[in-house]
């Protein structure tokens, strides 16, 4: 079979049930392809080649003696470098923790390996998930496939990045501020932050304790679906794990958009925000074509963009503070400044300020319940702006906080972005969709509708 | 702060100025005196920042409005 980097997940697992693919030739292949495209990507912090090669060969064991584990067996993921991986280092791509071995799985982990998946490795992120594009910390920044002079987004920016590149066809990442969405809009590819507490957070390096998400970065609306399908669920040892239920999620998938209401949130990139021409057009033209598709859209308002990213700021900031003060008191030359500066406000915010910031929080989250009582899925923009480059510290300071994915961390409703199309200059523009909780299965009955109709996962970044 | 118990708070929190020497001192007061050595521009920043995030949040519609619990969606909708 060619091509075997650009099989989804699903397809990949498909093909190995029935032994037309072996898991150690999949494995293989992406190795090498790793071998050849990391020096310019830079997305693996930690690849565990002789661990994956050795998993293969139990993969293909496990199939040949008809004992498949599970939907994703044989299939190989990458790992954010914050999420535990045993015998690993959890490095969250910082000098603080360079030495710091994981005893056991992160429990997202766990449940991909029980479904059969293979770990490559752990990924690149942003320090502690918040610097940002750093050119002085251990490991280098991530690249953008497409364009490898451009940032791949953040902060899960390895898994973004390989994901998109063809290095493996899923991979995990978590979303506090955005930062699954951010790498999946700049890259082209899906990424979705879930419900909160849907997915365990044990095991996960915590950066802020109610913002926190988990969430799968994949190719594809219906390997994102399966990958959520395995890890979600009930963790009685995670204090925010939802005693929901959870599955089910790519049940309406095919079933097309008619009849559906969805909102079009236009005031963020239009007047909060007001997005580049080429990213408006793009929302424009996903809204227009559901429309076509036969889905009711209309308009819907929400609380300014602004005050979001101030709420999220402050009980993010507050809360990273308990996490990194003594750290940051002993040992501050040993962050990037980035980070550094992105860390240290918690320091200056009071208790009074943590307090209404978490009361505005319950009224964006009535808002927000509100806006989806009168329609079924709420369309905005994910990035205001194309892809920035990544040695120019001056924009993507600029661009960086110029999103709207800060909201739904802050509400905690799941949230997808995928790709909307491609710029004149051949980088990726987003679009997000955002769901009641527990609804992710309407964001992908969305997603899949536009994917599609506009093909996303068929274009494939220029590389390699 | 302005806005009360009876009207929808659509006011931002006023929050002054912060100088440096209240930086040094709230930066000292955190234990942060290896940064404000080392780092100092970056403490600025960050106090700066912290400012700024603060007040640009609204005042509550309603002061006794309870704050908790901040993320429970509970057994879903």
């Amino acid at each position: 079979m060619n091509d075997l980097h650009w099989l989804t997940a699903e397809a990949a697992a498909r093909a190995i049930a029935a032994r037309e693919v072996s898991p150690v030739e999949l494995t293989k292949a992406l190795l090498e392809r790793i071998e050849r495209l990391d020096p310019r990507l830079n997305v693996f912090i930690r690849l565990d080649a002789d661990a994956a090669i050795a998993a293969a060969k139990a993969a293909e064991q496990e199939i040949i003696a008809g004992r498949p584990r599970g939907p994703l067996h044989g299939v190989p993921v990458g790992i954010k470098d914050i999420i535990d991986v045993a015998g690993l280092p959890t490095t969250c791509h910082s000098k603080i923790l360079v030495d710091n071995i994981a005893a056991e799985d992160a429990v997202c982990v766990a449940r991909l390996r029980g479904a059969g998946a293979i770990v490559l490795g752990k990924l690149s992120t942003h320090e502690f998930a918040i610097g940002g594009p750093s050119f002085d910390l251990p490991w280098p920044p991530a690249r953008n496939p497409w364009n490898t002079a451009h940032h791949p987004g953040g902060s899960s920016s390895g898994s973004g990045s390989g994901v998109a590149a063809g290095l493996f066809p899923m991979a995990l990442g978590s979303d506090t501020g955005g930062s699954v969405r951010n790498p999946a809009s700049a890259c082209g590819i899906v990424g979705l932050k879930p419900t909160y507490g849907l997915v365990s957070r044990r095991g996960v390096f915590p950066l802020a304790f109610t913002l926190d998400h988990v969430g799968p970065l994949t190719r594809t609306v219906a390997d994102n679906a399966l990958m959520l399908e395995v890890i979600a669920g009930h963790d009685p040892l995670d204090p925010g794990s939802a005693a929901a239920p959870a599955g089910g999620y790519a049940a309406a998938m095919e079933r097309g958009v008619r009849g559906l209401r969805i909102g079009f949130v236009r005031h963020f990139h239009e007047t909060d925000l007001p997005a580049s021409a080429e990213v408006a057009a793009g929302l424009e033209n996903v809204a227009g074509t559901l429309k076509s598709l036969g889905a009711d859209l209309r308009d819907i308002r929400l609380p300014a963009l602004g005050e979001f990213a101030a709420v999220n700021r402050v009980i993010l900031q507050s809360e990273a503070w308990t996490i990194h003060g003594s750290w940051l008191r002993e040992r501050p030359g040993d962050y990037g400044r980035l980070a550094r500066r992105r860390l240290l406000p918690g320091a200056f915010l009071s208790a009074g300020d943590y307090v209404h910031a978490n009361r505005r929080r319950l009224e964006m989250i009535a808002a927000v319940d509100d806006a989806l009582r009168e329609v079924d899925v709420l369309l905005c923009a994910s990035a205001m702006d194309p892809p920035s480059r990544i040695e120019d510290a001056e924009e993507t300071e600029r661009t960086y906080p110029r999103q709207a994915r800060t909201p739904f961390n802050v509400t905690g409703h799941p949230a997808l972005a995928m790709m909307a199309g491609l710029s004149s200059n051949g980088l990726p523009l987003s679009v997000q969709f955002v769901g009641r909780n527990f609804a992710e299965a309407t964001l992908f009955q969305v997603a899949g509708a536009w994917e599609r109709a506009a093909g996303t996962d068929t274009r494939h970044p220029p590389i390699g | 702060m302005r806005g009360n118990a009876t009207t929808p708070g659509s006011a931002v929190m006023e929050r002054a100025a912060i100088d440096r020497t209240t930086i040094e001192l709230l930066a000292r007061r955190a234990g942060l005196d290896k940064a404000l050595a080392a780092f100092p521009d970056d403490v600025t920043a960050a106090a700066t920042q912290a400012g700024t995030a603060a007040a640009r949040m609204q005042a509550p519609a309603d002061p006794r409005a309870e704050p908790w619990p901040p993320m429970k969606v509970g057994a879903g909708r």
